[in-house]
């Protein structure tokens, strides 16, 4: 049962399950699979349009499911991306009404002001759990939802776009407009960031220092801190980086994309984010794979609601389930005493 | 003679290894047969699959009644009481409460009736190991057990309490119990057992009548044959080296107070002691694992061999490269923010060459090793810079008798060099084998200093027991 | 002023409700050796099978039971996955979350025709008051379970030390397995209470995170389910303090107080962490 368990719990297996899960949830809706798949790879690579929003998908999951990898490499398990997420979008949206300088100095500072609001609501459940030992899974959370909320009240009021027409900021100067890179399309070059930071975040992970220190952490978190590993601040800086990275997609979003910030910009890239994370197997230049294969069920999902009847929230559990399966990857030392203090 | 336990053909694998080959073994009522082999044997997964515990692939095991064992590492609840963890399982009831009253009743009558002294309320972790040790014996005790396995049972015991827990064995084998008793203390084997079942690498290799044979003849069916030699000690001079005052740390039990030490560079310090007197609270002082108060002076840089390897020293998962460097890489392995590479593979290299570490490839996870291969890692990388200090904490625990030899020669040869050894040991043997000076540890304080020369065993045991 | 005192405590006691049974939930998995993450998706599947079995049944203590074998269910999962395949409980839990978020979002489609919301359905009206009432007497059943009874004990020592319960003849997993199927049976009640007891409605995303500030609630109340219950009513008197004075203090942003419980919650464990111990093996698979 343990062998069948490893084999099918790796992330092949996991497409595999993926695979066979969709065409169910297909014939449930009265659909065959053939044409499910084709109305979802239809929607999702037909055409330059389909593939500029599929590559647009794959951005938006990428950066915070590289987040969430270096998170998760250290020990800690950030499910706050989303919360990270929607504060870099915050910071960039609202700073971004108000910037004044040359286009790609504006632009840069766009994605620097997104890993500072990222970076900041990471570093707040990462000085708990540093500080305190306060559990990171449940701070982080909770951190989503402070921040859903003042978001909310903040670009309801006070940072409302003066011709806006709901919560959201006023549209940015079309000089701090990350640039197309696929003619037609929303893409932009947000997703060549995106891949700019997998690269060296796997220089990161193999070659540095701090990788090496990060990994030790994650794996034999005593053994760690006895090698002269300060865990505290490994702690600490890893969820401010985490929340960073994520800070940065939320940036990518508002200046490439949206070009604004509006607090349904996210649906639910922070959480999908784990799943890819995890079927990528922690190691960035796979998530950046993995990446892609979400973003094709994100934008083809559409297209399959509307022409073969299956629900988009089908993908979701879908998701759930795949992460479930992946929990048999261990993939982090199993969380001790001298993990969490 | 009754029997009161048989093993038929037993045989046991994990991956990778063949614990427990083809073994039968028989136990009569009222014996006490003893059990050894180097570490490594098979001798406690044997004692498992005899409790019931683990299921053996092939081969049968029936005993006359129930079998009761005493873990070598306790299996307790710490945060629980001493009559709850006695009686899990078997807790007297009154409707659907548990009926305290009567438990404790219970314990404290079966504790008196066997000679043991705790108290049935006490939580148990607060307790000294020793005294702990009667508490994972007292749950056995209570099933009523025809046949009573005993692993490693005097490890943790000061040699006077070493004497009344024998006392107690014997009467239980005198009441008709068969006991079995598995340990690598040959002469306690001689003192107390009439049997001997020799195990080597899984199978039984040979079976002895202990009244018949000597310590020297048990140690060599165990290995097979002459035991390896450790290096020999040099003549060096001996300077002043690493200085230890007023030393305060710990909590609860493990507390050192107020402690002194005098560590000198071209000698092996030996720290004798029963486990459970502060000796980690010691080690971990001095090795930065732990905050304390006091002076430890000067800073060195200090070659580390902590007492276990799994938790404290190495990542399992990861290579031998990747462990060679562990702790060394922000020093010697660190190339401005990256790792180097090529130093790291080349010091895994000169690891495995010079400490004879047998593993299939340099990329191969650690976990794949044998505890002793492993072992020697750990101390290869604590040598291989050359450390002027050197704290070994344990270091042959738990490998077998080839590598322990090799590990010992090394800390020799460290000395000769001229280097600061401070050796902390559970094993009074490997002290007085290899220290120039002896310090016996009690209570987290130091009660007795011995030359090499002057060092005399029984003293330093009832100094060990805590007698003035 | 007396009867908005009467409404904040009896506002109080509604919104405590849920996150007590999800904390005892969470204490009981807790004890045993395993972290339950789950409880939000937990308390989600309780909730949408409640509506669903009443929209079916019209009976609403049909509903109650299914959203609590729901429950127990979904907690089953988690047993399994945690004694038989010895997973990451946390990895695990958060796939069951999304799991049952998804599912019930999924489930609103197919039977209701609408995405967000289901219709209202026959609910517990004016009789809620009993759920409540239930809440602390199933927070006294479970103090003196974990502390009195054998089974109790039993359970205790698996989450410190399973080996030691292994030792002594048992099966950690058997009793791991029930505890945790117990924990999702009782967050699944809360959940039930938040869409029939409370409300009359599911909808998509009411769980707003309190499976989680029941985890903070198990921490902060130290597992033991008297101190759980006693945390939860506290961060239940945060969500209610944002009710009563939503609009009685104009200079208080009213989007921003939503955000009150969670920040109690945060506060809270920044407080009691580091000064408390959960079980020894808690989140420890135990391996023979």
């Amino acid at each position: 049962m343990k062998r069948f368990t490893r084999a099918i719990g790796g992330p092949l297996g996991a497409i595999l399950l993926l695979v066979v899960l969709m065409s169910l949830a297909m014939i449930v809706a009265g659909t065959s699979p053939i044409d499910g798949f084709t109305a979802l790879f239809g929607g999702a690579l037909g055409g330059v349009n389909q593939i500029g929003e599929t590559l647009v998908a794959t951005s938006a999951l990428l950066f915070p499911a590289l987040g969430i990898a270096l998170a998760f490499r250290g020990g800690l398990f950030n499910i706050g991306a989303e919360g990270q997420l929607l504060m870099g979008a915050l910071f960039a949206g609202a700073a971004g009404a108000q910037l004044n300088v040359p286009g790609p100095i504006g632009i840069v500072a766009l994605l620097l002001l997104g890993a500072l609001g990222g970076g900041f609501w990471g570093a707040i459940a990462g000085w708990m759990k540093a500080r305190f030992g306060a559990n990171e899974i449940i701070a982080t959370l909770m951190l989503n939802f402070v921040a859903a909320y003042v978001a909310l009240d903040l670009v309801s009021g006070p940072w409302r776009g003066p011709l806006a027409t709901g919560a959201e900021t006023a549209w940015l100067d079309p000089r701090y407009w990350l640039p197309t890179i696929l003619p037609h399309t929303r893409l932009s070059l947000g997703i060549v960031v995106a891949l700019a930071i997998a690269v060296a975040l796997h220089w990161v992970f193999t070659r540095s220092v701090f990788g090496y220190d990060l990994r030790a952490a994650g794996e034999a978190p005593e053994a760690a801190r006895r090698s002269g590993i300060n865990i505290e601040r490994l702690t600490w800086i890893s969820l401010t980086l985490s929340g960073a990275i994520a800070g940065v997609g939320g940036a990518s979003i508002v200046a490439g994309e949206l070009h604004r910030f509006n607090t349904q910009l996210s649906p639910g890239y922070g959480f999908t984010a784990i799943a890819v994370a995890l079927v990528g197997d922690l190691q960035p230049l796979w998530i950046c794979v993995a990446a892609f294969g979400f973003g094709i069920l994100e934008s083809g999902g559409l297209a399959m609601q509307a022409s073969a009847q299956v629900p988009k929230d089908a993908i979701h559990v879908i998701e759930g389930l795949i992460i479930l399966v992946l929990a048999a990857r261990r993939y982090v030392s199993t969380r001790t005493e001298a993990a969490t203090s | 003679m009754a029997t009161a336990l048989t093993l038929e053909s037993v045989t046991k694998a994990f991956p990778g290894i063949v614990a427990v080959n083809a073994v039968s073994l028989q136990l009569n009522a009222g014996e006490i047969h003893a059990l050894v082999g180097e570490n490594g044997a098979g001798k406690s997964t044997l004692a498992a699959i005899a409790a019931g515990e683990l299921r053996p692939d092939e081969g049968t095991v029936s005993a006359s009644g129930p079998v009761g064992l005493v873990h070598q590492h306790f299996e307790l609840v710490g945060r629980l009481r001493v009559w709850q963890n006695v009686l899990l399982g078997r807790e007297p009831r009154r409707g659907w409460r548990i009926d305290v009253a009567t438990a404790r009743t219970r314990v404290a009558e079966l504790a008196r009736s066997n000679g043991l002294d705790v108290d049935p309320d006490a939580f148990v972790d607060t307790l000294p190991i020793g005294i702990q040790q009667r508490v994972e014996l007292l749950r056995e005790l209570d099933r009523n057990p025809s046949v009573l396995l005993l692993d490693e049972p005097t490890a943790a015991l000061a040699p006077a309490e070493i004497a009344a827990f024998f006392a107690t064995i014997v009467k239980l084998a005198q009441r008709g119990t068969a006991i079995m008793i598995v340990t690598h203390k040959l002469q306690e084997v001689i003192d107390y057992a009439s049997r001997v079942t020799v195990m080597r690498h899984g199978r039984i290799v040979e079976r002895i009548d202990a009244k018949a044979s000597s310590v020297e003849a048990i140690a060599r069916a165990m290995v097979g044959g002459e035991l390896p030699a450790v290096a020999e000690r040099a003549a060096i001079e001996r300077r002043p080296l690493l200085q230890i005052r007023a030393l305060c740390a710990g909590e609860y039990e493990r507390t050192v107070d107020g402690l002194d030490l005098d560590v000198q560079s071209g000698e092996i310090v030996g720290i004798a002691g029963v486990e459970g007197n502060g000796q980690t609270t010691l080690a971990d002082a001095i090795s930065g694992a732990l905050d304390y108060r006091g002076t430890i002076e000067p800073a060195l840089a200090k070659g580390i061999i902590p007492q276990d390897r799994h938790k404290e020293a190495l990542v399992m998962n990861w290579s031998l490269v990747d462990n060679a460097i562990l702790g060394r890489q922000h020093g010697a392995a660190r190339r401005g923010v990256t790792i180097d590479r090529k130093r790291a593979a080349s010091d895994a290299a000169w690891i495995v060459e010079n400490f004879d570490v047998r593993a299939t490839s340099l990329q191969a996870p650690i976990r794949t090793l044998s505890g002793g291969n492993q072992q020697k890692l750990v101390v290869g990388r604590a040598l291989i810079d050359k450390p002027p200090f050197v704290l070994a904490y344990n270091p042959t625990r738990g490998i077998d008798v080839g590598a322990a030899a090799l590990v010992q020669s090394r800390l020799m040869e460290a000395r000769n060099r001229g280097a600061a050894v401070l050796l902390i040991s559970f094993e009074l043997d490997e002290i007085l084998a290899l220290a120039d000076r002896i310090f016996v540890m009690y209570r987290g304080a130091i009660v007795g200093t011995f030359d090499r020369a002057a060092a005399d065993r029984s003293e330093i045991g009832r100094l060990m027991a805590g007698a003035r | 002023m007396t009867s908005l005192i009467a409404t904040l405590v009896l506002l109080t006691l509604i919104k405590s409700t849920p996150l007590i049974y999800a904390a005892l939930g969470g204490v009981i998995s807790e004890r045993s050796g395993v972290i339950n993450i789950g409880l939000e998706g937990m308390m989600a599947t309780g909730a949408f099978t409640a509506v669903c079995t009443s929209y079916a049944t019209h009976s609403t203590i049909l509903a109650l039971v299914c959203g609590v074998a729901a429950g127990a269910l979904v907690g089953f999962v988690l047993a399994i996955a945690a004694t038989r395949f010895k997973v990451d409980q946390i990895v695990a839990g958060t796939g069951l979350n999304l799991v049952c978020a998804g599912g019930a979002a999924y489930g609103l489609v197919l039977l209701f025709n609408q995405p967000g919301a289901s219709v209202q359905v026959d609910a517990l009206g004016s009789r809620y008051w009993m759920l409540i009432v239930l809440a602390f007497a199933a927070a006294v059943a479970l103090q003196l379970l974990l502390y009195s009874t054998p089974w109790g004990l039993r359970v205790r020592a698996c989450g410190e030390n399973p080996r030691a319960v292994a030792a002594a003849g048992l099966d950690p997993l058997a009793l791991r397995t029930y505890a945790v199927t117990i924990s999702g049976a009782l967050a699944g009640l809360g959940g039930a209470f938040l869409s029939i007891g409370e409300l009359n409605i599911y909808s998509d995303g009411m769980t707003a995170g309190r499976g989680f500030i029941a985890l903070a609630a198990v921490i902060f109340g130290r597992w033991n389910p008297l101190g759980a219950t006693a945390a939860a009513l506290v961060f239940g008197l945060f969500e209610a303090l944002q009710y009563v004075l939503q609009g009685r203090i104009p200079w208080l942003p009213a989007d921003a107080m939503q955000a009150l419980p969670y920040v109690a919650a945060l506060i809270a464990l920044a407080g009691i962490t580091g000064k408390v111990r959960p079980p020894l093996s808690d989140g420890v698979p135990y391996e023979r």
